[in-house]
């Protein structure tokens, strides 16, 4: 009960009051630029909230449907991605010598721009679903793996020691102890690379594809100022795209590692 | 106590163990001799630095000595070790945060495959002899330190191990706590009967526990003083008050003085 009650007036009513008081403020400086500064593209440089809404609620159906294509394609690299990054991160904790092998071609990888690299693997796959695909995937596996591997590695000597104590034979170490101890650290990989893979999805849809939320997005700045508000709201669908995919990964590490320190109830029944 | 014929489980002879480096040599233990019978309370007794620990470590072949024997019940410590003697309690309780109590209780019975019903038996009657009935299915983290312990010491016990192998388990609680915890080991220790070696830098402490005190002195560790202490169990409060308490513990601190 004292949990909910933190949550009700300790986080969700400064959130609220947080978000209405920026809507409020971001009206007012659109006001302020069209009427009183009378900026030329006032509209463009900050549309009024209110229409870019009812453009959103207008075209609601496509701005969906677009969306959920790029998520889809984002969705799939991120899964393919986070499984390589973690089948990598256990083949290197397993063999230092195929981290010697893999580790600076892993780092070096994470030096290309993506920028650079989209356009090179449209070129080569032809496929802009799977060109969406591979970059998702792309970039989700180096924050997964780093992140992964430290988990694996950095497990207490004195847990190991216990396990040794008991004769325990080495996939019951992995398994008992150095998997569950990786969680926190693929999660945090996870969660750094969700909304990352969503944008280099849309960033592959804008160099050239026929869905997606890039897509749109691209086509309505091309066709100027009468189309500011529909621009606009594909851009907070991006960046819903990106909270949505960070707080389901946030979700699902609370089901599945809900042990760590910062799920811990702070009030808690110590005794 | 004195009924059963003895045989040594635990014979350690000559042992010793150096660390080296490139720039320097650390004696860590020196001409270590000393045998153990079956059942017996035992303490490892010294201040900082005098390789308790490292013997400790040495009978549960976490390490390996530089000179010397190790016997376990006639076999080697690493033979033992493999054949699941030792149940080992740390100075931290090292339980596993993604477990709950009983799992971390059932731990080692998940490495010997033993079946689920029968872990379930095994733990609540270990949560019952720790005191922690009802504490089965919360987290490590929601435990006070004294009760962490006490789990520490019902997954060491789990697999019936015939060697009980304590390193300063009790020196992270307060003296209250650890005054408790001690009654209550002597109490557990009176139920399943096995071998322990307890490490401490306590002289209370280990007077109040054990058969026997091997005095351990620092730089090269070594075997300072044997003490046998005569005093009757079952030990309570009262043996803490006795005059024979004090003058274990007068004893005991003078064989400190000449060091």
């Amino acid at each position: 009960m004292k949990g909910l009650r933190f949550l009700r007036y300790g986080r969700l009513l400064p959130a609220m009051a947080w978000g209405l008081g920026l809507l409020i403020l971001w009206e007012a400086a659109s006001w302020y630029l069209l009427q009183v500064r009378q900026v030329p593209l006032a509209q463009s440089k900050l549309p009024y909230i209110h229409e870019v809404l009812s453009a959103f609620a207008e075209y609601g159906d496509t701005l969906v449907q677009e969306g959920a294509v790029t998520f889809g394609n984002a969705g799939l690299g991120f899964l393919l991605g986070a499984a390589a990054g973690a089948l990598l991160a256990i083949l290197m904790s397993l063999s230092k010598w195929i981290e010697h092998l893999a580790f600076p071609y892993a780092v070096a990888s994470q030096m290309i721009p993506i920028l650079g690299l989209a356009p090179i693997l449209y070129g080569i796959v032809h496929d802009e679903r799977v060109a969406r695909v591979l970059i998702a995937g792309y970039i989700t596996f180096f924050p997964v793996s780093i992140n992964m591997l430290r988990g694996l590695r950095g497990v207490e000597p004195s847990a190991l020691e216990l396990l040794y104590s008991y004769a325990a034979k080495p996939w019951n170490i992995y398994f008992k102890l150095r998997l569950p101890a990786s969680l926190p650290g693929l999660f945090s990989g996870l969660k750094i690379a969700a909304p990352l893979a969503v944008t280099g999805a849309i960033l592959v849809e804008l160099m050239g594809a026929r869905h997606g939320i890039g897509v749109i997005m691209l086509r309505n700045l091309y066709y100027g100022p009468s189309h500011t508000y529909m621009f606009w709201s594909t851009v907070i669908v991006g960046a819903l795209l990106g909270v949505a995919s960070y707080a389901l990964i946030g979700g699902l590490e609370r089901l599945i590692a809900p042990w760590q320190p910062e799920f811990r109830d702070k009030g808690g029944d110590r005794l | 106590m004195e009924t059963a014929k003895r045989y040594p489980e635990i014979e350690l002879a000559n042992v010793g163990m150096r660390y080296s480096s490139d720039a320097s040599e650390v004696n860590a233990l020196q001409e270590i001799s000393l045998d153990i019978a079956k059942g017996e309370f035992v303490s490892l007794l010294g201040p900082s630095g005098c390789g308790k620990t490292t013997l400790l470590r040495l009978m549960a072949d976490l390490i390996q000595p530089t000179s010397g024997s190790i016997k376990v019940s006639g076999k080697s410590a690493k033979e033992a070790r493999l054949a699941r003697k030792y149940g080992i309690v740390f100075q931290n309780p090292v339980l596993y945060d993604w477990r709950r109590v009983e799992e971390n209780i059932a731990l080692p019975l998940e490495m010997m495959g033993v079946k689920k019903s029968e872990r379930k038996r095994k733990v609540a009657e270990l949560l019952e002899l720790v005191r922690l009935q009802g504490f089965g299915d919360k987290y490590p983290w929601q435990l006070s330190g004294g009760m962490q312990q006490r789990v520490a010491i019902a997954r060491a016990l789990s697999m019936e191990p015939e060697i009980l192998l304590m390193d300063e388990p009790f020196s992270a609680l307060d003296e209250f706590t650890r005054e408790r915890l001690n009654e209550e080991l002597l109490s557990i220790w009176g139920q399943v009967n096995n071998t322990v070696v307890f490490v401490t830098h306590s002289i209370s402490e280990s007077i109040f526990l054990s058969d026997r005190v091997y005095v351990l002195s620092p730089h090269p560790g070594r075997l300072s003083s044997v003490v046998d202490i005569p005093l009757p169990r079952p030990r309570n409060r009262e043996t803490r008050n006795s005059p024979e308490f004090f003058n274990l513990i007068a004893r005991i601190r003078g064989s400190f003085e000449g060091v």
